[in-house]
């Protein structure tokens, strides 16, 4: 490869923030190159500098950043020596940026019509700006509505994925050479990240813009990405084809990464082993950051340094054992068993609830007749996208907003509509436990205390019996005695989410509210906390309801499944009735929107994103974005309900062999990759 | 599995740790000048040359000499020692009735924030009504009904610079509880079925020190003009207590003859109020930056 054919190049980047009273290297060392036209995927967990790169390609300059070497180029000129004016003649008109939240991005007050323009203006671009046909054919070109109308919004008339298109289309506004994009699909719904994802791909087609894609998503970014540089610790540690990176990863770090992703697969094929242990900053060895993790780590790997070595035509990894090491395969895991469940007392039913928001008549029904029992010991998954309802249900049992109607028990009792009114026992019966960590821990107060509280409260300990009791706690999270005298600054995201498990253990109760509880963490983090929480299960016995969006991990953990939309129930069932046709239209267009790796869209969506549910309308509220409406009945008349096998029910104007016949998902039965 | 826990303890991050020389220059200005009014305050009545309260020390209305930086009062009172005498008075009224502005302050608007409703809104009316009214105003109306027999008792003037900033800061600890309020751990708590007081001290309460902290230290720089206030206009202390205000006001009559009796305790009152100032600005910046990393 000549230097000529490169479109931008990082060369040997290093860069330090700020931190305390010295500086600390966020990245070192890295090199790659993007050529016209290409997907550059750049991919690792949080703190790995991946963000930081992606802002260097834009020459971002702070007073608590500084560049220690390397540079990086744009057809041959260095960004990172070049004037602050040089520079903004450049960004957004050559090299143009995707930010990861579009709804902080567009400015709320400026029509999305005129703020598509700015850039234009920025860049001397006025006679393009005030062509309207010019303004339109963008809107077009992202797959927006391109009517005066449209253009007369402002962004908060639009949805996440409007808004998103319309960053897309605002850093195109320019006709760009290269897009820098981070993490844009990371704050949406699964359904609308598959849409942003075929509008990329589609882009590249038409217009040939190179794009620099950072992502923590491995198995997203397969799909659009021509090569992936994968980044631990501020180092790249392998860069090759996709391809190539799930068929053979050839860094251990690679092959944990992947292994991590949960993945609806078939159950019967093996997978090598996730990733263990997290990764200390503190504790990083002269040599290979990734050695106090590796399976296959030697003397020298913690002693030497590793460069990136080129290993064949289009690869490099920075491993020199690479030759040598194969996956470690993971020990076989089995589905957790359903079968006694039938027999087992309910511990929760929640019977015809209705949630609204604002008045009675003109509120919004957040969540509408919602029916289900959840049994001793059994995980029930509630799955749906944003503003379907889940985390309105789960506030509803936990008694922090009151049901319009319907009534929810408590092995048997009816519990009160507000948590003031209910008993003790009834409180600590029910545990909630949220979707940050960072928020859900009191800054000010040692792990030790915050854990000691539903003790002292509850079981009105003190001193050594509290303190041994905290110590249990600790102990079935997994977590070392010593954690006790910390603030959880002192942390990681994934140790703060075990002491909440263990606060809420603590108080010994029936039923866990899990919302959302891992869509915060890193995949490796993600994993271990689903095998504590596979582990919680079987030792402890405690019902669980999980809220979550992610259906790779629903089916690796839950017994019933439950697929809201729209505020009602689409389908309920077992999980194996659940994950298997017949599908409900909704939960099969969510299953196809799981990104598996190496899939590529090969259709375009099928559905308008925009389509909001219909609530408190005649017909089916899922109609109107339905792939699979009948005609006008979908619109006029509410779907019956249709009781299917082993308990599996769904309401669908089709009956179950018409739903039978259209399914076409199936879980991942790939041999050979090496998930 | 157990990995995360196998590995050792990390060194625990020093909280707080803020390098002198990163520290902003007004703070370390206004250090020095405090440091220098804590030693007199401390000290000063061991040294000074003369007895507060000692007549016939030199000719009235002397103007400055070695013997008399300050100059000399009407009644033959050595000014400079009148001033030392007087400092720790001003810094300790100042200091207690901030200091007990702040306590309740802090907890009536820390309540008012969690829990909202009509007790929220009948607490803030009232607390609105008293900040409508000018401080200066607002202290004397509480003087005057407090009767005669109180009037020029310290613990009044602690109790009245206590009600002015009480309401003001019971402001902040609103804005700031309603804030922490509506984070995950302060549900946690409500779920738990703990009581407001509970709630109030173990959460909300920590983790607005650093908001409570720069409030108390930028009161505490205007708590000294207060108090000097009071006194000047013959409302504060009763003579022959050396409180600064209090000089100013015996001695202006005298202004033309001799300026440096009422300029003396006017300087002492300016540096004194221009070094808590210096001090807690910094103080501010300097806690506003470690609250935000801590909170991170």
């Amino acid at each position: 490869m000549t230097g000529a054919q490169h479109l931008l190049e990082v060369r040997n980047l290093g860069i330090s923030y700020r931190q305390g009273g010295g500086w600390s290297r966020a990245v070192d060392d890295v090199s790659f190159s993007l050529r016209p036209g290409e997907v550059f995927g750049l991919v690792g967990e949080s703190g790995c500098g991946k963000s930081t790169i992606a802002l260097q390609l834009l020459g971002f300059r702070h007073v608590s950043m500084r560049v220690e070497q390397g540079d990086v180029r744009f057809k041959g000129q260095s960004l990172t020596s070049m004037s602050r004016a040089e520079l903004d003649k450049l960004r957004g008109d050559r090299i143009a940026f995707v930010p990861q939240n579009p709804t902080t991005a567009l400015n709320p007050g400026i029509r999305i019509g005129r703020q598509l323009t700015e850039t234009m203006l920025a860049h001397g671009r006025a006679k393009i700006a005030e062509n309207a046909g010019a303004i339109a054919g963008i809107l077009k070109l992202v797959g927006l509505p391109a009517d005066p109308a449209f253009q007369r919004r402002y962004p908060h008339q639009l949805s996440g994925g409007q808004q998103q298109r319309i960053c897309i289309a605002m850093a195109l506004a320019c006709d760009p050479d290269v897009l820098v994009l981070d993490e844009p699909t990371t704050g949406l719904d699964v359904t609308t990240q598959e849409q942003i994802i075929s509008l990329l791909s589609e882009l590249r087609v038409r217009i040939g813009v190179a794009m620099l894609y950072v992502t923590h998503d491995l198995a997203l970014l397969s799909q659009i990405a021509d090569r992936i540089g994968v980044m631990y610790a501020g180092r790249m540690v392998e860069i090759a084809p996709t391809d190539e990176i799930f068929l053979r990863p050839r860094h251990p770090y690679t092959q944990g990464l992947i292994a991590s992703i949960p993945i609806i697969e078939d159950l019967s094929v093996t997978r090598a082993r996730p990733l263990r242990g997290l990764l200390r900053r503190r504790e990083l060895p002269p040599g290979c950051p990734f050695a106090p993790r590796c399976d296959h780590a030697l003397q020298r790997c913690v002693a030497e340094r590793q460069e990136l070595e080129t290993i064949d035509e289009a690869r490099a990894v920075a491993c020199w054992r690479w030759r040598d090491i194969a996956p470690v395969p993971a020990e076989p895991v089995s589905p957790a068993g359903a079968g006694a469940l039938a027999t087992r007392a309910p511990v929760l039913s929640v019977d015809h609830v209705s949630v609204v928001y604002g008045t009675k008549s003109r509120g919004f029904r957040a969540v509408s007749d919602v029916s289900f029992e959840i049994k001793e010991g059994e995980v029930f998954a509630l799955v749906g996208e944003s503003g379907s309802g889940k985390s309105t249900l789960a506030r509803a049992i936990s008694g922090l907003t009151a049901p319009a109607t319907g009534t929810i028990q408590l092995r048997g009792e009816k519990l009160a509509a507000a948590v003031r009114d209910r008993s003790d026992q009834q409180r600590r019966l029910v545990q909630y436990i949220f979707q940050n960590p960072d928020a859900s821990l009191n800054p000010r107060a040692r792990v030790g205390e915050a854990i000691a509280r539903p003790l002292v409260h509850f079981f009105k300990m003190e001193g050594v019996t509290a303190r041994t009791k905290v110590a249990d706690a600790l102990d079935d999270v997994r977590l070392d005695g010593s954690y006790q005298e910390r603030f959880p600054d002192q942390l990681s995201g994934g140790e703060r989410q075990r002491v909440a498990i263990a606060r809420a253990l603590a108080a010994k109760p029936a039923l866990l509210l899990c919302d959302e509880i891992l869509s915060a963490l890193d995949v490796s983090v993600q994993a271990s906390i689903l095998t504590l929480l596979r582990q919680l299960k079987s030792e402890h016995g405690i019902a669980m309801l999980f809220i979550s969006h992610d259906l790779a991990v629903v089916r690796m953990l839950a017994d019933h499944v439950c697929v809201l939309y729209g505020g009602e129930v689409m389908e309920i069932g077992p999980r194996e009735q659940v994950f298997a046709p017949p599908f409900h239209p909704y939960t099969h267009s969510l299953l196809h929107a799981v990104p598996v790796p190496l899939q590529r869209p090969d259709k375009p969506p099928k559905a308008p994103d925009a389509a909001e549910p219909r609530r408190g309308e005649a017909g089916c509220v899922y109609a109107g974005r339905c792939p699979w409406q009948v005609g006008s009945i979908c619109e006029t008349e509410r779907p019956p309900w249709r009781a299917g096998e082993g308990g599996l029910g769904l309401r669908c104007h089709l009956t179950l062999d018409q739903l039978n016949a259209r399914a076409d998902w199936a879980p991942l039965r790939q041999e050979g990759i090496a998930v | 599995m157990s990995v995360e826990q196998a590995s050792a303890p990390r060194q625990a991050p020093v909280r707080y740790r803020v390098l002198w020389g990163q520290t902003p220059q007004s703070f370390r200005i206004g250090l020095i000048v405090l440091l220098l009014h804590l030693t007199v305050a401390v000290i000063g009545p061991f040294w000074a040359p003369y007895g507060f309260s000692q007549m016939g020390t030199g000719i009235p209305l002397s103007g400055m000499s070695w013997a008399h930086p300050f100059g000399v009062d009407q009644l033959g009172r050595d000014v400079f020692s009148r001033v030392v005498h007087g400092s720790h008075i001003v810094i300790l009224l100042s200091l207690s009735g901030t200091a007990i502005g702040l306590l309740v302050g802090a907890v009536l608007g820390l309540l008012s924030g969690y829990l909202g409703g009509w007790f929220d809104n009948l607490l803030q009316r009232l607390l609105e009504a008293l900040i409508s009214i000018p401080f200066l105003v607002l202290a004397l109306i509480a003087i005057a009904s407090a009767g005669p027999e109180l009037s020029g008792n310290p613990i009044l003037v602690v109790l009245v610079v206590a009600l002015v900033y009480a309401p003001r800061i019971a402001r902040i600890a609103r804005a700031a509880a309603m804030d922490i309020a509506t984070r995950d751990f302060v549900t946690v708590a409500r779920l738990r079925g703990e009581s407001a007081w509970s709630v109030m001290r173990r959460e909300l309460l920590p983790n607005a020190t650093g908001v409570l902290l720069v409030e108390f230290a930028l009161r505490a720089g205007y708590a000294p003009v207060l108090i000097g206030s009071l006194g000047f206009l013959g409302f504060g202390l009763r003579p022959p207590t050396p409180e600064w205000g209090l000089m100013i006001s015996e001695n202006r009559a005298l202004i033309i003859i001799t300026p440096i009796t009422v300029l003396g305790p006017g300087l002492a009152l300016a540096s004194l109020v221009v070094g808590l100032n210096l001090f807690t600005e910094g103080l501010a910046r300097i806690l506003g930056r470690t609250v935000r990393l801590g909170n991170q």
